[in-house]
């Protein structure tokens, strides 16, 4: 039993667990910051690589997209959606929105079992 | 061995729905919290009763008969947003609607090609012009020989929208 526990946390997408890393990673980069045009290339890929080696240090045996969106807060609204055609017991997504006084941060990740 | 996959949950499809969220991050240092962040993931109702995953047998492929093509899909893409999306201007509760359907249309299409043993990602970004700046980018961890992406954005005098499909293959 305890075997078979364990082969499944191996295989199956566990969300919480990548929530707290992509929480820990935009909090590390952007967190405490305002909204600077010239340095948002930066952060994103700051997020996105962090995230990335984060996530493949859990040693499963998933394949990683993330996807990170940066926004300015000016009114304007924003809409976004997926849709996935995958392996449902295996393969998840956790979408995390994160802000501050000047910008969104909406980070998403898709595992995708090999 | 495609017959297992076939009759198994590779052919069910969901979409992303409103789910419960976490509560907001609290940092370490006891310092005033500036910012909120909730999580959200499909709450899928059969995805834990059907939690095993069946054992496959070896096909002994090394990797795909047939690869996607990416201008293909960016056609595919291109000519979805363009034909959904020319004439209309940024409502809130209409552009919530049109990106569900988009992913579903793209997805659908994508689908069409029919190449085995690939899974699609698809995210559609609907957004309102309003002279803000913001940035999009994406990283991935995966095969390159075997995986790739393709993207397409449109605008219009009110409206941006930018498709991103992801095609993934299962070894």
């Amino acid at each position: 039993m305890d075997d078979f526990q364990a082969e499944e946390e191996q295989t199956t997408f566990v969300v919480e667990e990548v929530s707290k890393i992509v929480k820990e990673s935009v909090e590390a980069t952007i967190g405490g910051n305002t909204y600077q045009h010239n340095r948002v290339n930066q952060w994103t890929t700051s997020v996105v690589e962090q995230c990335l080696s984060q996530l493949s240090k859990l040693g499963k045996s998933f394949k990683y997209i993330v996807t990170c969106v940066i926004m300015q807060k000016n009114g304007a609204g924003l809409q976004t959606a997926n849709a996935c055609f995958w392996d449902n017991t295996t393969d998840g997504s956790c979408a995390v929105r994160w802000e501050n006084k000047s910008m969104y941060c909406i980070v998403t990740v898709f595992g995708l079992a090999i | 061995m495609s017959d297992l996959l076939r009759d198994r949950a590779m052919k069910k499809e969901k979409k992303i729905g409103k789910a419960p969220s976490d509560s907001g991050y609290k940092p370490k240092d006891g310092r005033p919290k500036d910012s909120i962040s909730t999580v959200s993931n499909v709450e899928d109702p059969l995805h834990h009763d059907d939690n095993t995953r069946l054992p496959t047998e070896n096909t002994y492929q090394l990797g795909p008969y047939k690869r996607h093509s990416v201008p293909v899909i960016t056609e595919i893409l291109k000519d979805v947003l363009t034909c959904y999306l020319q004439h209309d201007t940024y409502e809130a509760e209409w552009s919530r609607q049109m990106t569900k359907t988009l992913c579903e249309v793209i997805r659908a299409r994508v689908k069409e090609q029919m190449i085995p043993r690939y899974k699609i990602v698809v995210i559609v970004n609907i957004g309102q012009l309003g002279g803000q700046g913001m940035q999009i980018s994406s990283r991935c961890l995966w095969d390159a020989t075997n995986d790739t992406f393709a993207t397409y954005s449109f605008k219009n005098s009110s409206l941006f929208g930018l498709a991103i499909v992801y095609v993934v293959y299962v070894e």
